[in-house]
């Protein structure tokens, strides 16, 4: 069967190490309350609007920053991708039809959840809801993904 | 819509992972289609159809609420 936007199943592997070290350091750097001081380095901000911490404000800024949250979230979402969006290796129109129930599950899913935080949560702890849905849409479809494949 | 897909099955004495590997797809999808979970393409039918050399017509029923 044509299945478009699929990558090769070769992928798949890789993806999974790439997504689990990212959650497993994700989680650690949730811990450390998002103060790490690793890997700082000079990077280029196509906008810089934090004034309260540099005077460096405008467009196109070098500034420092440390990267290990950046690499972090880039894993869990390259690795989710490479995961989610790879071939099985028996890829049929059965397999293609859950991957698409899952996705639509997961999508309605997560804004219901969202829905109901961005009701019953307030102000800055509201920042942390913001981190996690950055990454619960393509985790949700993952794990109901791989259930649905499992359970049938 | 019902399917006689593990009648046939049996009288060639096949399990679902010798159906699937004949057939090309994955053992998911013919535990999903002999439950009646999942409703196979025209493709997919005519294709099980042809290995038992049968007519689709006899492997597939389509029921009253379909």
């Amino acid at each position: 069967m044509k299945t478009n936007y699929l990558i090769s199943n070769k992928y798949k592997i890789p993806g999974w190490i790439l997504l689990i070290v990212g959650l497993i350091t994700g989680a650690f750097l949730i811990t450390s309350e998002f103060e790490s001081d690793l890997l700082e380095v000079n990077v280029l901000a196509i906008f810089n609007g934090d004034s309260l911490f540099s005077d460096n404000e405008g467009f196109f800024k070098i500034i420092e920053n440390s990267i290990v949250d950046e690499i972090i979230a880039l894993c869990i979402i390259i690795g989710g991708l490479m995961v989610g969006f790879s071939k099985e290796k028996v890829e049929d129109e059965f397999i293609y039809k859950l991957r698409k129930d899952s996705l639509v599950w997961a999508i309605i899913f997560n804004y219901i959840v969202l829905i109901i935080m961005i009701v019953f949560i307030y102000e800055f702890t509201f920042f942390n809801v913001l981190v996690y849905n950055m990454f619960t849409p393509l985790l949700v479809f993952i794990i109901r993904f791989n259930f649905l494949k499992f359970k049938s | 819509m019902k399917n006689n897909i593990k009648i046939e099955r049996a009288r060639y004495n096949m399990t679902q992972s010798d159906l699937a590997e004949k057939i090309g797809v994955s053992r998911q999808s013919i535990n999903a289609i002999e439950k009646g979970k999942y409703v196979p393409s025209t493709l997919l039918a005519i294709k099980i159809a042809r290995l038992f050399q049968m007519p689709v017509e006899d492997l597939f029923m389509i029921e009253e609420n379909d």
